[in-house]
C-alpha cells in the first residue's frame, strides 16, 4: 500500500471542466486515504504541468501518481515518461479517463458526470496503491531474417537486408526464382520484361555473400519467438548432380515420357517431368518435378547429370524474424464462367501474356489467327455474389497494356474492352490514353447485367448491355475472348497455417494496421510483404517488401528486443497443467516444463502480449497478469461499487 | 440488339470527323449543349454510335439535325475529340446514305471527284446554254451530231434523276425518323398543323441557333446580332428563298425586268443583298476562323458557299447591267456563269450540303410531332 499518492485532475481546456466540476473531484481525491496531494490543472499534458508533476514527485517523494484526463491512448506514455524522468517507476502511474468516459459521454448530466469522475479517480487511486514497480523485459535477438518466397518482393527485400548487414535466408519453393513476374512479358514502363527484372535481381542476390538462397525449399514448422525462431525447412532435390556434365540434359528432357500441363504457361503448353521452366530461367539448370516424375530412369540413361535420388532433406535454421513474400495465384475462372472451358477461344489474361511471349510476330490461338479480341474485365474480382469483393489493382493496367502490345504485333486488330470502369491509376493512365487513341473500343457494364459469352455456329458472340450507350444490348463477334482475371491468395496456404498468420476477409494475410503498421502481423517477428498481403502491382510489391525489410532490420539490428513487462506469470504451486491456457492463448506463449517433479505451465515471455485471455480460463487461478494483478483489479471494483455513483 | 461494327467508324471518319475515338464518354459535351432536350444525351450518344458502328441509330437521329455546330461541345471536350466536327461529319454521312445513288458518298469522300463532277457539269451546262443561241459556230457544230431534241431530253432526264433522288432521300429519312423504335407509341402525337407551325417558327427565327455560344464570356456574347452566325445563316437562307421566289415570279409573269420598282424585282434585290451579305461573312469566318467551329472546313462546305456567293454576285451584276446598259458581251458571259452555277446548285441539290435545306425541316417536323 502506498501513502504518498499524487492526483492531478485535468480541465482539458474546458473539454472536461465544462461538464465535470474538477475542483470537486480534486477535493474528493484529497480525502482518499494515501493521497498526499491533489491538484487540478488546465492542461496536464502541457510542458509546465509536466514539470510541476515531476517537481512534486521529487519534492514530496510521491510513490504513485494518478492523472485524471483524456484517454490513455493519447497520453499514457506522456505521463509514464514524466514519472520516469522524476525517478518514479513508470508502472506506479495510473491513468484515469474522465474525458471520453465522463465529460464527453455525459455532457447532459453535470452532476452525474462529476460523480462518475470521482468514482473513476477513486478506482485509479486504489489501483495505483497496489501497483508494483516493473522493469522492461529484454531478450537477445539474432540479426537474421528468413525471407519466404523469392519473387521480386522477396529478392528485393533480401538484397536490401543483406546490404544493411543482416544475414538472410531466402527460401523458394520452386526450383527457380522470380515467381509470377517471370511469367510476364513486357512490363510498364516499356523496355523491360518480367524476365529482365528477375534476372537483374537474381544476379544481385548471387553477388551477396550474406544471402543464402534455397530453391525447392519449403518452411515446414516454426519454434521459438521473435529474435530467436528455429525453423525447419524441407528441401526437394533438383534431381541434377552438382558440377556434372549437363550437355546431355536437353536430350534427357526429350526422352522423358511424362507429359503434363505446363503450369508456367498456365496450361497452354505441355511439359515433361524433367524440364526447363523457360528460356533464361534462374538458376539456368533443368530440374525434375518430383511430383510428376515416375522414376522410369530413361533420362538417366541419356544424361549422367541426372540424379534420380529425389529424397527430400530437412534442415533447421535459426532466424530472428520471418518475412513472408509468397505472392498470389491468378484467379482461375469456373467452368463455363464467360464460356471458359467451353470454347477454346476463351482464355485468361495470364494465358494471353504467355501466348504473346511464345507467339512471335502474330497472335495465334489454337491455330487461329486473331484479328479481333474482347477483354472482359473484373473476372474473379469485385464479385457482387462471389467471395472476392476486392479490386485486384493490376489487371486493368495489365489488360490495357497487353492490348497495346497486341496492336504492335497486329496493327489491324480490333480490340474491345468490356469493363466495369477502367482503373489505370497514376502514371498508368498514359496506357489508357494510348489505347484509346489506338481506337480500342471501351464498353462498360455494371454489376446488374454481366456480359454473356455464347457460340453461334462458328462465331463466338459476346452480348453486353453497354451503360455508355443507354444500356443498349450490343452484340460483338470477337475471334478471341480474354478474361481479365484478378489475384487470389495462394491456394497452398501451408505456410500461413504453420505460422498462424491471420487472414483478412479477402483471405490475404492481414497486417496489424493498414497505415501505422502496414507490414507487421500480430505475431511478433513475422512480417508480410508483396501480394500475399493483398493485390499489388510489381512496383507496389517491391515497395512493401522494402518497408518490411526496414521494419525487420530496425527490430533486429541491436540484437536485443525490449518487451513491455505487462505479461502473465504462472504460480507453479497452483498450476495443474490442465492445458486450458494453451488453448486460450492466441500467441502460443505457454509451454510446459518440469518443476520439482511436477509438470507445470510456463509463460514464454517473448511471446506473451499481456492480453489476459488466459486468466479467466484458469480453473485454479494460478495465472496473474503483472500490472493488472487480482488485487489491483479487485481494489478498483471495490472502489467503484462503494461509490455513490 | 445491335451488332457492333467497328469498321463503320473508319468510314465515318472519311466524312470529316477527326479524332472521335479519343472520346471517353464523360458527357461534358451533352452537359453544355444548349440544344438537347429530354433524354437524348446529345451529342455524346452520337459519338458512341459512331464508335460502335450503329448505322441505323445514326441515320434515324432527329437530334443530329437540331445541331447548328456552335462548337460549344468541342470547346468543352477534355479529350479534343471534337464532337461538333463529328456531328457535321455525321450529317454529311447521313446525306450520303439517305440518297440511294452513291454519288453523294463519292462527292463527300473524294475532293478530286467533286471538282471533276462540277467541271464536267459546268461544261455540259455551258453547251446546253449555247444551244439557245443557234447561230453560234459552236452551236452549229453541236447540232451537226446531236439534235436539239436529244439535248433537251437529256436535260429532262438529268433533272428528273436529281428530283427523284431527292425524293427518295426524303422518303428514306422520313421512314427512319418515323420508325417504331424512334417514336414512343404510347405518347400522343402533336397535330400536323401545330408541328408545321413549330417548324416554320424555327425557320423564321432561328430560335435554337440564336442560343449558340452566346452565354456570358463566350465569343459571340459581345458581338451584335448582325454578325452572329445565326443571322448570317438566316440571311443566306432567306436571301436564297427570296431570290427563288423572285425568279419564279419573273418566270410566271414573263416580264423581263424592265423596272426595278416591280414588286418581284424589289424582292429580288433585297434578297440578293441578304444572300451576298450572308455568304460573304460566312466565307470571311471560314477564312479567319474566329471560333473552333470554323477550324475544319471541308471542300463541300466551300463549294456550297462559293456557289451561292457567285450566284448572288452575278445575279446582281445582271440587274445593274440592265439598269445601266453595260457591255452586252460581258453581261452574256456573266449570265452564263450565273445560270451554270444556279443550275449546278439545283442539279446537285440532293447530293450536296444543300440537301440539309430539306432534311433539317423534316427532322424538325418529326421532333415537333413527337414532343410534349
Amino acid at each position: 500500500m502506498k501513502n504518498k499518492i499524487g492526483v492531478y485532475v485535468c480541465h482539458c481546456g474546458g473539454n472536461i471542466s465544462d461538464v465535470v466540476d474538477v475542483n470537486k473531484v480534486r477535493e474528493e481525491a484529497e480525502k482518499i486515504g494515501g493521497v498526499a496531494i491533489a491538484k487540478h490543472t488546465i492542461f496536464a499534458c502541457a510542458d509546465s504541468s509536466q514539470k510541476e508533476i515531476a517537481e512534486d514527485i521529487k519534492n514530496l517523494g510521491l510513490d504513485g501518481i494518478v492523472v485524471a484526463s483524456c484517454s490513455p491512448k493519447l497520453h499514457l506514455f506522456t505521463f509514464r515518461a514524466v514519472a520516469e524522468r522524476a525517478g518514479l517507476n513508470p508502472y506506479n502511474y495510473v491513468h484515469a479517463n474522465i474525458r471520453e468516459q465522463s465529460s464527453w459521454a455525459h455532457s447532459d448530466d453535470k452532476k452525474g458526470a462529476t460523480e462518475k469522475a470521482i468514482a473513476l479517480v477513486r478506482s485509479a487511486v486504489e489501483r495505483v496503491s497496489h501497483s508494483v514497480a516493473m522493469e522492461p523485459v529484454s531478450i537477445s535477438a539474432k540479426n537474421i531474417t528468413t525471407v519466404v518466397g523469392a519473387g521480386v518482393a522477396g529478392m528485393k527485400a533480401a538484397i536490401e537486408l543483406a546490404d544493411m548487414g543482416s544475414q538472410v535466408y531466402l527460401i523458394e519453393k520452386a526450383h527457380y526464382v522470380g515467381g509470377r513476374t517471370s511469367q510476364w512479358g513486357e512490363l510498364f514502363m516499356p523496355g523491360e520484361t518480367g524476365k529482365s527484372v528477375v534476372s537483374y535481381l537474381y544476379q544481385e542476390v548471387n553477388k551477396r555473400q550474406n544471402i543464402n538462397l534455397f530453391t525447392g525449399a519449403e518452411l515446414v514448422s516454426k519454434k521459438g519467438s521473435v529474435g530467436n525462431f528455429e525453423i525447419e525447412v524441407k528441401i526437394t532435390p533438383r534431381g541434377i548432380k552438382k558440377d556434372a556434365d549437363t550437355s546431355g540434359l536437353e536430350k534427357a528432357i526429350q526422352v522423358c515420357p511424362v507429359e503434363v500441363s505446363d503450369g508456367f504457361n498456365f496450361g497452354i503448353t505441355k511439359r515433361k517431368a524433367l524440364m526447363n521452366y523457360h528460356p533464361g530461367q534462374f538458376p539456368e539448370i533443368a530440374s525434375i518435378d518430383a511430383a510428376t516424375c515416375t522414376q522410369c530412369g530413361k533420362c538417366a540413361e541419356v544424361s549422367e547429370a541426372v540424379d534420380l535420388n529425389l529424397e527430400e532433406e530437412r534442415i533447421t535454421l535459426q532466424t530472428g524474424s520471418l518475412m513472408i513474400t509468397t505472392g498470389f495465384d491468378p484467379y482461375e475462372p469456373e467452368k463455363s464462367e464467360f464460356g471458359y472451358g467451353d470454347y477454346d477461344n476463351v482464355i485468361t489474361l495470364p494465358q494471353l501474356e504467355r501466348y504473346l511471349e511464345l507467339n512471335g510476330q502474330d497472335l495465334v490461338v489454337n491455330g487461329k489467327k486473331i484479328r479481333s479480341m474482347a477483354y472482359i474485365y473484373c473476372v474473379g474480382s469485385r464479385q457482387p455474389e462471389g467471395e472476392n469483393k476486392y479490386c485486384s489493382r493490376y489487371c486493368c493496367t495489365s489488360a490495357v497494356h497487353s492490348a497495346i502490345k497486341v496492336r504492335e504485333k497486329v496493327p489491324e486488330m480490333t480490340v474491345y474492352h468490356i469493363n466495369r470502369g477502367i482503373r489505370t491509376y497514376g502514371k498508368q493512365e498514359v496506357l489508357y490514353e494510348k489505347s484509346s487513341k489506338n481506337g480500342d473500343i471501351y464498353i462498360q457494364f455494371n454489376e446488374d447485367t454481366f456480359p454473356e459469352v455464347s457460340r453461334n455456329g462458328k462465331h463466338t458472340v459476346v452480348k453486353v448491355n453497354d451503360i455508355l450507350t443507354a444500356g443498349k444490348e450490343l452484340e460483338i463477334e470477337p475471334d478471341l475472348v480474354v478474361l481479365v482475371t484478378g489475384m487470389i491468395p495462394r491456394k497452398d496456404n501451408a505456410i500461413g497455417e504453420s505460422l498462424k498468420i491471420p487472414r483478412g476477409r479477402d483471405k490475404f494475410y492481414n497486417e496489424i494496421h493498414p497505415k501505422l503498421r502496414p507490414v507487421e502481423t500480430t505475431i511478433d517477428g513475422v512480417l508480410i510483404a508483396g501480394v500475399c498481403q493483398g493485390p499489388k502491382n510489381i512496383t507496389e510489391s517491391v515497395k512493401s517488401s522494402l518497408a518490411a525489410a526496414a521494419k525487420t532490420y530496425s527490430l533486429l539490428k541491436r540484437e536485443e528486443i525490449t518487451l513491455e513487462p505487462i505479461m502473465a506469470t504462472v504460480d507453479s504451486e497452483k498450476c495443474e497443467a490442465c492445458d486450458k491456457c494453451t488453448t486460450a492463448c492466441p500467441f502460443g506463449a505457454f509451454e510446459f516444463i518440469e518443476e520439482n517433479g511436477k509438470k507445470v505451465a510456463r509463460v514464454i515471455e517473448s511471446n506473451c502480449k499481456g492480453c489476459g485471455m488466459c486468466l479467466p480460463v484458469c480453473p485454479t487461478d494460478a495465472i496473474e497478469l503483472s500490472g493488472y494483478t487480482n488485487t489491483e483489479i479487485e481494489g478498483m471494483i471495490d472502489a467503484l461499487t462503494e461509490s455513490d455513483y | 440488339m445491335s451488332k457492333v461494327d467497328p469498321k463503320l467508324a473508319k468510314d465515318i471518319a472519311k466524312y470529316g470527323a477527326v479524332d472521335f475515338s479519343a472520346c471517353y464518354n464523360c458527357g461534358n459535351c451533352t452537359a453544355v449543349c444548349s440544344l438537347t432536350e429530354e433524354n437524348a444525351s446529345f451529342p455524346r450518344m452520337m459519338i458512341r454510335y459512331s464508335m460502335l458502328g450503329m448505322k441505323e441509330e445514326i441515320l434515324s437521329s432527329k437530334e443530329l439535325w437540331m445541331c447548328y455546330h456552335c462548337g460549344d461541345c468541342s470547346a468543352t471536350c477534355p479529350r479534343q475529340a471534337d464532337p461538333g466536327e463529328l456531328m457535321a461529319g455525321l450529317r454529311r454521312y447521313a446525306i450520303a446514305n439517305y440518297e440511294p445513288s452513291g454519288i453523294t458518298k463519292l462527292i463527300f469522300k473524294s475532293n478530286p471527284f467533286s471538282i471533276l463532277l462540277t467541271l464536267v457539269l459546268a461544261t455540259i451546262l455551258g453547251f446546253f446554254l449555247l444551244t439557245m443561241k443557234p447561230d453560234f459556230t459552236v452551236s452549229r457544230w453541236i447540232f451537226s451530231w446531236m439534235p436539239y431534241a436529244v439535248i433537251h431530253l437529256m436535260g429532262l432526264i438529268v433533272f428528273s434523276f436529281t428530283g427523284l433522288t431527292a425524293l427518295l432521300g426524303i422518303f428514306s429519312m422520313s421512314r427512319r425518323l418515323n420508325s417504331k423504335h424512334n417514336t414512343d407509341s404510347n405518347k400522343t402525337k402533336k397535330s400536323i398543323f401545330q408541328s408545321i407551325g413549330e417548324v416554320m417558327t424555327e425557320i423564321g427565327t432561328m430560335g435554337r441557333y440564336q442560343k449558340c455560344s452566346t452565354d456570358e464570356g463566350e465569343y459571340w456574347s459581345t458581338k451584335p446580332n448582325l454578325v452572329r452566325p445565326w443571322f448570317v445563316h438566316w440571311s443566306i437562307m432567306w436571301g436564297f428563298i427570296g431570290l427563288l421566289v423572285a425568279t419564279i415570279l419573273d418566270f410566271l409573269f414573263k416580264d423581263p425586268a424592265t423596272t426595278i420598282w416591280l414588286p418581284s424585282r424589289i424582292l429580288g434585290t433585297v434578297s440578293g443583298l441578304f444572300l451576298i451579305y450572308g455568304t460573304s461573312l460566312a466565307m470571311f469566318y471560314r477564312i479567319t476562323k474566329p471560333t473552333k467551329t470554323y477550324e475544319a472546313t471541308k471542300l463541300a462546305d466551300w463549294m456550297f458557299l462559293f456557289f451561292l456567293w457567285v450566284a448572288g454576285l452575278t445575279g446582281f451584276w445582271m440587274e445593274v447591267a440592265v439598269s445601266f446598259n453595260l457591255s452586252e458581251t460581258l453581261s452574256q458571259v456573266i449570265f452564263m456563269i450565273h445560270t451554270i452555277i444556279s443550275m449546278e446548285l439545283v442539279i446537285l441539290f440532293a447530293f450536296s450540303k444543300f440537301a440539309h435545306a430539306v432534311y433539317r425541316p423534316i427532322a424538325l417536323y418529326f421532333l415537333a410531332r413527337n414532343r410534349e
